[in-house]
């Protein structure tokens, strides 16, 4: 009790001195719950996390600026502290009770086994590894599990990577990437969320490339919420979750709308899943492959989409009922996310409704999408004066009908856009599946994930080289999984 | 006992290790006269998130009692009624030091603070909240990296429970959902838009109490980026948010603490202290934004 009292008025002490003498406190990197249990799947001791931290405080990193944890560090955390920018952290397999926070640019944290290096949250910590406005910080073979907000998330920086990287079961998203410009997110595999797998948000330009991910068993597949410009969602398979890919524009978030991503070359099927966790827009959208929610300016191109209860590619309104701010005119589409932060918000005064403009569907192939193919809509606006297009597409419906000749892209279109013109505003009066308790819902087995390549002897490879190039003209439609 | 004794180390150990002018808090104020921390915050919150540095935390409604731990201290039932959010253990009995005891609502297990407000009522029916948020900001004008953490143990009031009048906007304000209209009295809300009470809390602390006689005395607000004359410690800025099953007509709305102009809120600082330092170095002091209320649920 009375080491209680004294650590409170220390800290309170502490606290003042720093406030008196007018210093600004250090801005130490504070490791909050950090305790490893390398190797062991259950028994844990957090005294001896302490002790081991008192008594390898000076652990050296190795002649050639590589840290490995826990040989020469016991913590993740510890490591990261201690490294300098630039430095390889290899994490051994083990068993991590850790949400580690890195504040230091160009990092390497990698796994040295995708698949036996494991972060568990156990429903307390929040983040698995949280990057936090850190430069170039590339995180990298290894698994987040079970943290109440996210697998991996950087927020706030300028260069990032995530390669190969498993998120299970989490109480926000997988993989969750806020205010953040030119990265990579590549060999993802994401599952049990009740926003989204994958996520990028707020971004404009976002210069950023997601390649080769599965993402399965979450409210949204792919989430991004007003974000866009160079953005790619490439060659990577959403499936089983309610709705697959989310693009989206919103008000509550900056730099809106939502534009400008390029998706090509996906499998995204059998997103009807009833099961999952999900946030509201989850279960307004479940039964939907590809749905643009307000979004502007995308190309969806040559992506496999088959087996949905509603569209296989929709483009629809989002109807925000709780704006803050009013819709830029067509004219401040262009606007950087950086230029968007200094604008004063306009009360709108109502509900508003963000409409899917100018979007380009071309070579897509599309089967049993059971309200129709494609679907375009809105709720008061007249669909034609939209700008969307349609071209090349393999399909059995539209809605409306004949898309492909009412709106062809690059070419003038003909024909009656209320012949069999699709009702979205329905979907609000709906009885959607409930949202299933994150921690307990149901999910596939985990399943070995494919590892990284020359874990152990790659040298350091930070997040200064991206975004990737993509050949997109080389993505073909992919063909149906068996 | 253990505040007593902590209450004496603690002031001890301020003035021997900070050298700070010594405590010269004012005569006794009874509790629901017309008091307000000094200060006010240049303008309302409002607008989207994103732009500035923040983090978030979500609490769900606990539970209602007519105790005020703050207020009305080991009086049970002598209070207006309150709704109760994040801790879930907090009766009249309830001290800074007894909340790690407790359970909590929100969605950062390490946040086990009380927060409170008076019960919404529409007639003799207590409005029960959808939930709330709390939303961690540097004071507006202020430099992010020198907000500090809530001291260990500081309790606040934000609001005036004894106002006679409107409150400024920028303290107490209704509004419909995270619209960034704000009004000094309910405003009537389209539907699907859930009237909310927005309290700001005070974000200057006078470096030496916790509490103090009338609860407000010892912060008050940061205005021009700048804290006013006695208060050298600039504080994380709590802006509390309380969502309530209310659109439409405002008609027969009461807050139990009088009329639609008291509304207030309370704070007990339960955090995991570890976690709130980490959270206010790693978010604001870094400028970045680690989460967001989605106005979303689910």
């Amino acid at each position: 009790m009375q080491r209680k009292v004294l650590a409170v008025a220390l800290a309170a002490s502490l606290l003042l001195i720093a406030a008196c003498g007018d210093e600004r406190a250090d801005d130490v990197t504070t490791s909050v719950a950090a305790t490893a249990a390398p190797g062991a799947t259950t028994a844990e001791s957090t005294s001896a996390d302490t002790t081991e931290a008192a008594t390898d405080t000076t652990g050296s990193a190795g002649t050639d600026g590589t840290i490995t944890v826990p040989d020469d560090y016991p913590t993740i955390q510890e490591a990261v502290d201690a490294a300098e920018a630039g430095a390889l952290i290899l994490v051994q397999p083990g068993t991590y009770h850790e949400a580690v926070n890195v504040t230091t640019d160009n990092l390497t944290i990698r796994g040295l086994d995708r698949n036996e290096v494991i972060l568990d949250g156990q429903m307390e910590l929040d983040n698995g590894i949280r990057i936090l406005g850190a430069k170039g910080v590339t995180v990298e073979n290894m698994t987040a599990t079970n943290y109440t907000r996210n697998g991996f998330f950087w927020t706030g920086v300028d260069g990032f990577r995530g390669a190969y990287l498993t998120a299970y079961r989490t109480g926000d998203y997988g993989v969750y990437v806020f205010d953040s410009m030119n990265g990579d997110l590549e060999h993802i595999y994401a599952a049990g969320s009740p926003d989204a797998g994958i996520y990028i948000g707020e971004c404009y330009p976002c210069n950023s490339v997601v390649d080769d991910v599965v993402s399965e068993h979450n409210g949204l597949g792919y989430s991004g919420t007003n974000s866009g410009g160079n953005l790619l969602i490439v060659n990577s398979v959403f499936r089983f979750n309610r709705a697959g890919i989310v693009p989206n524009s919103g008000s509550y978030e900056l730099c809106y709308p939502q534009r400008e991503t390029t998706i090509v070359g996906n499998v995204v099927h059998s997103n009807n899943q009833a099961d999952t966790p999900a946030i509201d827009v989850a279960l307004l959208a479940m039964g939907n492959g590809i749905l643009s929610a307000g979004g502007v300016l995308n190309n969806i191109e040559r992506n496999l989409v088959y087996d949905h209860d509603k569209s296989g590619i929709g483009l629809v309104p989002f109807l925000e009922e709780d704006p803050n701010d009013a819709i830029p005119s067509r004219e401040e589409w262009g606007m950087t996310c950086a230029d968007a932060k200094l604008q004063e918000p306009q009360d709108p005064g109502a509900g508003i409704l963000w409409d899917s403009f100018d979007n380009r569907v071309i070579g897509n192939v599309l089967e049993d999408n059971r309200a129709a193919d494609i679907i375009v809509a809105s709720a008061g606006t007249d669909v034609s004066t939209l700008g969307n297009c349609f071209s090349d597409n393999t399909f059995t419906s539209t809605a409306p009908n004949n898309l492909e000749t009412l709106a062809p892209c690059d070419a003038v279109g003909s024909g009656d856009w209320t012949d069999g013109e699709y009702n979205v505003a329905a979907w609000l009066g709906e009885e959607h599946p409930p949202s299933v308790d994150w921690q307990t819902a149901t999910l596939p087995a985990l399943e070995p994930q494919v590892t990284m390549p020359d874990a152990a002897t790659a040298p350091a490879h930070p997040a200064t080289d991206v975004p990737k190039q993509v050949d997109l003209d080389a993505i073909t439609v992919p063909a149906k999984p068996s | 006992m253990i505040s007593v004794l902590r209450g004496a180390v603690l002031t001890a150990t301020l003035f021997a290790a900070a050298g700070c002018a010594g405590n010269e808090s004012g005569a006794v104020v009874k509790a629901h006269t017309d008091v307000t921390s000094l200060g006010q915050p240049d303008r309302p919150i409002a607008g989207p998130q994103g732009a500035t540095p923040q983090f978030v935390v979500e609490c769900r409604y606990s539970h209602a009692a007519s105790d005020d731990p703050i207020v009305y201290p080991g009086q049970p039932g002598q209070s207006h009624l309150h709704m109760f959010f994040g801790n879930t253990d907090v009766d009249a009995f309830t001290t800074v030091s007894s909340l790690a005891d407790g359970g909590t609502t929100c969605d950062q297990p390490l946040d086990k603070a009380a927060y409170w407000a008076p019960a919404l009522l529409r007639g003799p029916q207590v409005l029960t909240p959808v939930k709330s948020t709390a939303y961690y900001r540097p004071g507006q004008g202020v430099d992010p990296a020198t907000v500090q953490p809530f001291p260990d143990g500081l309790v606040m009031v934000g609001g005036n429970s004894g106002a006679t009048g409107e409150q400024p906007l920028s303290i107490v304000a209704w509004s419909c959902g995270a619209g960034i209209e704000r009004a000094a009295l309910p405003p009537e809300c389209a539907e699907g838009r859930n009237l909310r009470l927005l309290v700001t809390f005070p974000d200057c602390w006078d470096g030496r109490n916790l509490d103090s006689e009338d609860h407000h005395a010892h912060v008050a607000y940061s205005s021009g980026g700048a804290c006013p004359e006695g208060f050298p410690v600039a504080m994380v800025q709590l802006q509390f948010s309380v969502e309530y099953p209310v659109w439409g007509s405002a008609d027969g709305l009461l807050l139990a603490s009088g009329g639609l102009t008291t509304g207030h809120a309370d704070f007990m600082n339960g955090w995991d202290q570890a976690k709130l330092v980490s959270e206010v170095q790693l978010c604001l002091h870094r400028g970045v934004v680690c989460g967001v209320a989605s106005g979303r649920t689910g």
